[in-house]
């Protein structure tokens, strides 16, 4: 008896040292949210440069394919990299990568979206899954970017607005690359979500939903919105 | 007691020894390619059959739970008795009597299919049932309410434990294991398969169906799938009720508009009615369709020389086309609701 009891406490001690030891030595990219200088808060008015004002009920955003570049020129590229983004779950913007080291980092580099071979391989898993509220059903793909909320400018139904930017086939192929050089060692970036808004006209831009010539033409915005701090 | 290092390598080599088993909760089962067929292209290795997966993909393609009320299951729109369709309805109705836009599809052979859909928006099985549970006219639910009511039930957490060794349900496994069940919905014992093994022989009539088949309608519906897997315009004027654009919806090509995907022949005498939007109710009028065609610059270049086909050639036709009919298939027990 004694014997089991001691095993099960070492297996439980192993259990405890190998999760602790991921959250203290991990590198990771810290997300923020921000509309202009300010945290953002969802529900919370805001005055886009359009002077719509709007409140944020959703921000999700898949962010992919994460490569961390040195100095000495060396490359890091995070396996099976997929992460969602949601403003609603705070936990999700603290991305762990790998372990730290004392490489000094020169760039950071990622995509927005998912590439068109996880978009084409069935059922996911993680945060691709399909429960997470950001796959298309009746074409498939994922949607990349996620903004919805309300504007009174928008003459919609409940003044709504909807910004689902995705699609994995070309032309409409909506993921983009982006790389950041980094003002410190901590990667903490910048989501500015003022940026995606700063050319919107509310009142005729509001509702994109499908791969389309305008969602790949906010997609080329949605890259201003990654900051470093 | 001593606690030696004999003793930690024994309990070691034990729990070594199980954990060679856990994989081992399921049965394999094996994906039976019918002789002649090309090569499926449902990739098998990122979800490999197993009996315990099938009967749970089984489970819930028979089950409510899957729709916002637990009135709908994938049943209601895909009956085995009429090769996985609706039958008899024009457009397939879903939830609190809403109907839809199309036709539902047969189920078959769906191992061989690249895309799914009358418009191929879908680009694989295992994605197919997101469309139907979230379509606000057929299911209305979400995946992620799906998976919470499967885990609140002990019956499924039992279930997905045995088909993928975990009882924590996840969108992932639910759509896998829909996949196990309707890959193994194949059709390949119609009388003109039995032909084609040398088991049977094809009457005269239905002998010079088969050769009318060959001149005038394989270049689509090829053998041994009877379709081609592509998006064609077959020369249906557009229904104005419903203005459905086909395969142009999903590319934005304009060379897409009306183009819908081939459908197989197969078991064609029991899923009426037909067309993408169930405008024809037997299959003589679909003949006299195509027959009607040609000279016509917009349909494809199979259909711009016309058939003419004589009434008894048309009789020939139909005549064959019942000789895609599987009444096996129609009637396989292990496809039939799962009795508790």
């Amino acid at each position: 008896m004694i014997k089991k009891k001691l095993i099960y406490i070492v297996l439980l001690l192993f259990c405890c040292k190998g999760t602790t030891q991921n959250k203290v030595d991990s590198l990771y990219l810290n997300f923020t949210i921000h509309f202009n200088q300010q945290l953002l808060e969802l529900h919370k008015q805001y005055i886009t440069s359009k002077k719509d004002t709007i409140a944020l009920d959703t921000f999700k955003c898949y962010i992919s394919s994460i490569q961390i570049q040195y100095d000495d020129n060396s490359l890091f590229s995070e396996k099976e990299s997929y992460h969602l983004l949601d403003l609603e779950n705070p936990n999700s913007l603290q991305i762990p990568i790998t372990p730290t080291n004392n490489k000094i980092i020169s760039k950071v580099i990622f995509n927005i979206g998912v590439d068109s071979i996880a978009s084409t391989s069935g059922a996911m898993d993680g945060d691709l899954d399909a429960t997470k509220g950001m796959y298309w059903a009746w074409q498939s793909g994922y949607v990349n970017l996620k903004i919805q909320g309300k504007s009174s400018s928008c003459k919609t139904r409940k003044n709504e607005f909807q910004f689902h930017i995705g699609g994995y086939m070309k032309p409409n192929y909506a993921i983009r690359r982006i790389e950041l050089v980094p003002k410190n060692q901590n990667l903490d970036l910048i989501i500015d979500i003022a940026e995606f808004f700063f050319k919107i006209e509310l009142s005729e831009t509001n509702s994109i939903m499908i791969p389309s010539k305008k969602a790949m033409e906010l997609a080329d915005i949605s890259i201003k919105m990654f900051k470093t701090e | 007691m001593r606690f030696n290092i004999r003793n930690i390598l024994f309990i070691g080599l034990v729990v070594f020894i199980s954990l060679a088993f856990v994989k081992k909760l399921s049965n394999d089962v094996y994906f039976e390619v019918p002789k002649g067929w090309p090569e499926p292209h449902y990739n098998f290795k990122k979800n490999p059959l197993t009996e315990e997966g099938f009967q749970l993909g089984r489970r819930l393609f028979y089950d409510p739970i899957l729709s916002r009320d637990s009135t709908i299951s994938c049943e209601n729109c895909h009956i085995q008795a009429s090769g996985y369709t609706h039958i008899d309805h024009e457009l397939s109705h879903g939830i609190d009597g809403k109907i839809g836009t199309r036709n539902s599809m047969t189920l078959m052979n769906l191992a061989w299919s690249k895309s799914f859909m009358w418009d191929g928006g879908v680009n694989h099985l295992d994605v197919q049932p997101i469309a139907p549970i979230t379509s606000s006219v057929e299911m209305d639910e979400t995946m992620d309410n799906v998976v919470k009511k499967l885990q609140r039930s002990e019956k499924y957490r039992n279930l997905f434990f045995k088909a993928f060794g975990t009882s924590e349900i996840k969108g992932q496994l639910v759509l896998k294991a829909l996949s196990q069940f309707v890959l193994k919905i194949v059709s390949s014992n119609s009388k003109y398969d039995k032909v084609m093994r040398n088991e049977a022989t094809f009457t005269q009539q239905e002998q010079k169906g088969y050769e009318l088949y060959k001149t005038n309608c394989a270049s689509c519906h090829i053998e041994p799938l009877f379709t081609s897997e592509k998006f064609e315009n077959n020369g249906l004027p557009i229904d104005t009720t419903l203005n459905d654009i086909g395969r142009m919806k999903i590319t934005n090509k304009k060379e897409d508009y009306l183009r819908f995907k081939v459908p197989t022949l197969r078991n064609a005498h029991f899923s009426f009615p037909f067309m993408h939007d169930g405008r024809f109710k037997t299959l003589t009028e679909v003949v006299k369709h195509y027959n009607s065609l040609g000279n016509d610059k917009n349909l494809p270049k199979q259909l711009s020389k016309p058939m003419n086909l004589s009434d008894n050639d048309r009789v020939d036709l139909v005549v064959f086309l019942n000789t895609l009919t599987d009444m096996d298939f129609l009637s396989d027990k292990r496809f039939k609701y799962p009795i508790k």
